[in-house]
Order: structure tokens, then C-alpha cells, then sequence
């Protein structure tokens, strides 16, 4: 919702999604999501697929798209294993998650990252960050070492179960 | 890849035939076999090389969201594979229409050759542009495999209109083993995808339920072997068949074939 109120994205143009993790991973009745968006990845395919160089890599690591470069060739959204780009059918481009690098600039946080009421977002420095319990590629979450996504996971807690100590 | 990409099935498979017919024609003409002199180099198999390859190639701009900045897409040759690929095709073009234009003169078969040469690294530069991390099952040679298979077959069967009837046996021994081939290719790969991850998993049932994958083995690969067979001949409208399957299965490659974060949140 607070990227959608920040950047207008037509409808099923979607920066960052929130997808369910299964069962099978986390196998309890309370549900766990991974809210995903553009992991700016140390080595991001989609900015050496492009034929157009509409992709190009900040010096803080984010990936930014230049859409008024972009042909709308599809090939960074057929590339990327974890779906950030997105086709917009109005413009006829490809378009991602922008880290919010304006409002970056501007010493704010991404909209998203501010936003988000139970803090489950954070920027983080790689270079310094280590905390233990932070895993890169969780179950349910494509690994790419080739690609190095620059995103970690804190796992979902387990949920507490009642024994007869609890009573 | 969620949906058939026409523009791209046609421009590949159109793109793939007339580099398939070239290297044929080119192997012809370096073996130099004398009973295969007949096949003469001519303006007419220009003409269909380069019938199939603009005809793909206007097919492709129906692909871009701006087909009139299609120009910019050779500015990433460093690292876009892509970049190379659209190189090849415009490199491959200017050297057919070149064969075109000094088919009477030139007889060396230089042009030929250069031309085979460049639409054989032109086929691997797609192999490697259809071949993204985002797809697991292809993210391999297969690709290149699956495009070498269209240019033998299509190559194969196109020049036998440029071939007398009783002088198509080395055509039909090409054309034989290449349908057997992509027969044995086609069958396994799905199979191998099962004992993988989760979405070649996926992708392999993708394919398996697919009428475009079995319309492809049974219009594109059994049906001419069969006629292959019963006929002792290529005939003329053989060609459509194969490409009817080549389109089918390329169709069924683009539509079918399973994107990695189709599986996100599941076991992968």
C-alpha cells in the first residue's frame, strides 16, 4: 500500500509483494509471509541482460532502472529468478522497485520501510551488519549465489505451545 | 514464461530456419560431393533465406513495447547476450542479402561460409540469451540445443525444394537423424526435469500436460518421420508440417517452461 501511494503503479504492477510461505516450511496454523520487493543484487541479471544499459548500479548498491531507456524487451523480467521486474502495460516497459533512492537522497527512509507498522523492514549496511540469527537464502526464497542478493532474513519465530507446564 | 510470446516464437523459429538452410547449403558446397553439385547456390535460395529471416525479424518488433528504439539494443555488447544475438541477426542479414546481390559472380561459396559461420554463433548467443536464471529447467544448454535441433530440421527439409527428387537421399539422411534425434531429446528432457528442483519439477508437468509439447513430438517430429518413411522423399509441403511442430513446441517453450518466482514462499 505505501508504494503504491508513493509511486501510483498501475494496477498488477507490483514493486513489492508479499507472498505466503507454505506449510511445508512453516507448518502451523498461524501463517508467516516473506514481503519481498528489488534485492539489489551485488551482481543483479537484469542489469547485464538489458541490451538498452537502462539498468545501472549506485555506489551505494542500489539498482536503479532508467525507464526512458527501456524498449519494453521483457528480458530482465524473464531473467531475474525472483520477479522484481515488472512489465507495465501502459508505458510498454519494464519498471522495479527503486529503493526509494530519491527519498534516499533526501535522507529519508524508503516508503515502504517507513511504513510498515510491526517493523518487519530495515535498511541495513552489509559491510557491518551481523546479526546472528540473519539468514540470506531462507527456505522458500531462490538461492542465486552467482547473483548475491543484497537482502537477509530474520526466520519466522515458531509459535509458543501450550503444555501442561502452562497450565 | 506464463505466455506464448508469438513475436518471439515466430522470429525465432523463422530466424533459426533461414541460418539452418545456409549451413546446410554451406556443408553442401565445402564437402563439394560431386553427386550433391546439383544443389546449385542461386538467387532463389537467397531469396527464401532471407524471406525467412526478414519475416522473423518484422515478427520481433511486435515484441518490444518501442520497436522504433529496437537500434539502442546493441549498445550492451559488454555483457547482454542480447545484444549479441540482434548483432548476429543484423550481421547475418547483411551477409545474405551480400550472397543475393553477387550470386552470379561470386562461386567461391566464401559468402556462404561466412554466413553459416556467423548463423552458427548467432544460434548459440540465442542459446545463451534464452537460458536466464529466472527459469531453472533452461537455465543450461538446452536452449541451444532446442535451436540447433529447428535449424537442422527446418534447414533439412527447406533446401530439399532447391533439390531434384532423386537427389534428396543425403538430405533425407540429414533430416532422418535429426527428427530422431529431437524425438529422443524431446522425450527425455521432460523426464530428467522430474528428478530435479521444485519447478523443474513444475516445468516438466507443465510440458508433460501440454497439447503444444505432444502437438509438437506428434506433428513436428513423428508425423514426418512416418512420412519420411512410407515416402523415401522429402516432399515440398514437408516443410510446412515441421514448421507447424517448430512453432507448436517453441510456443509451448515460451508458454510452459516455469519461472522461478512462480515457487517463492514453497520449497524450492
Amino acid at each position: 500500500m505505501a508504494c503504491k501511494n508513493q509511486y501510483h503503479q498501475p494496477e498488477k504492477v507490483i514493486w513489492r509483494q508479499v507472498y505466503p510461505i507454505d506449510e511445508q516450511i512453516y507448518p502451523f496454523t498461524e501463517r508467516a509471509f516473506y514481503s519481498l520487493a528489488c534485492n539489489h543484487c551485488e551482481n543483479p541479471t537484469c542489469l547485464n541482460v538489458c541490451p538498452v544499459k537502462a539498468y545501472y548500479k549506485r555506489e551505494d548498491g542500489i539498482v536503479v532502472h532508467e525507464q526512458k531507456k527501456c524498449i519494453g524487451c521483457g528480458n530482465c523480467i524473464r531473467s531475474c529468478p525472483y520477479g522484481a521486474p515488472r512489465y507495465n502495460p501502459e508505458l510498454k516497459k519494464a519498471e522495479k522497485c527503486s529503493f526509494c533512492w530519491q527519498r534516499i537522497d533526501a535522507g529519508l527512509q524508503p516508503q515502504c520501510v517507513q511504513s510498515c507498522p510491526v517493523d518487519a523492514l530495515q535498511i541495513i549496511d552489509l559491510a557491518t551488519f551481523n546479526q546472528p540469527g540473519a539468514v540470506q537464502y531462507p527456505p522458500g526464497f531462490p538461492k542465486q549465489p552467482k547473483l548475491n542478493p543484497s537482502v537477509r532474513f530474520m526466520l519466522p519465530r515458531l509459535p509458543k505451545t501450550i503444555g501442561e507446564e502452562d497450565i | 514464461m506464463s505466455n506464448m510470446e508469438m513475436p518471439l516464437v515466430v522470429f525465432s523459429v523463422l530466424s533459426q530456419t533461414a541460418i539452418g538452410l545456409v549451413i546446410i547449403n554451406t556443408n553442401r558446397q565445402w564437402t563439394a560431393k560431386p553427386h550433391l553439385a546439383h544443389l546449385q547456390e542461386g538467387s532463389r535460395q537467397w531469396g527464401i533465406v532471407l524471406a525467412f529471416l526478414v519475416t522473423g525479424m518484422i515478427a520481433s518488433f511486435f515484441h518490444l513495447g518501442h520497436p522504433l528504439q529496437a537500434y539502442t539494443t546493441l549498445k550492451h555488447l559488454s555483457n547482454a547476450w542480447l545484444s549479441w544475438e540482434l548483432l548476429g541477426i543484423a550481421v547475418f542479414l547483411g551477409l545474405a542479402l551480400l550472397g543475393l546481390l553477387t550470386e552470379k559472380r561470386n562461386k567461391s561459396g566464401m559468402i556462404s561460409f561466412a554466413t553459416a559461420l556467423v548463423g552458427l554463433l548467432t544460434l548459440l548467443f540465442m542459446g545463451m540469451t534464452y537460458s536466464p536464471p529466472g527459469y531453472p529447467a533452461i537455465n543450461n544448454a538446452l536452449p541451444l540445443v532446442f535451436f540447433l535441433l529447428t535449424a537442422l530440421l527446418l534447414g533439412a527439409s527447406c533446401s530439399a525444394w532447391f533439390a531434384p527428387p532423386e537427389k534428396r537421399a543425403w538430405l533425407l539422411r540429414i533430416l532422418s537423424v535429426t527428427l530422431i534425434v529431437g524425438l529422443v531429446v524431446y522425450l527425455i528432457v521432460p523426464c530428467v526435469w522430474l528428478s530435479g528442483g521444485t519447478v523443474m519439477k513444475q516445468t516438466a508437468w507443465a510440458w508433460i500436460l501440454s497439447p503444444l509439447y505432444w502437438g509438437r513430438i506428434g506433428i513436428g517430429l513423428v508425423l514426418p518421420l512416418i512420412l519420411l518413411w512410407r515416402l523415401q522423399d522429402i516432399p515440398a509441403w514437408l516443410p510446412i508440417i515441421i514448421l507447424l511442430g517448430e512453432l507448436m513446441g517453441r510456443a509451448g517453450f515460451f508458454r510452459d517452461t516455469v519461472h522461478a518466482a512462480g515457487n517463492i514462499g514453497g520449497l524450492y
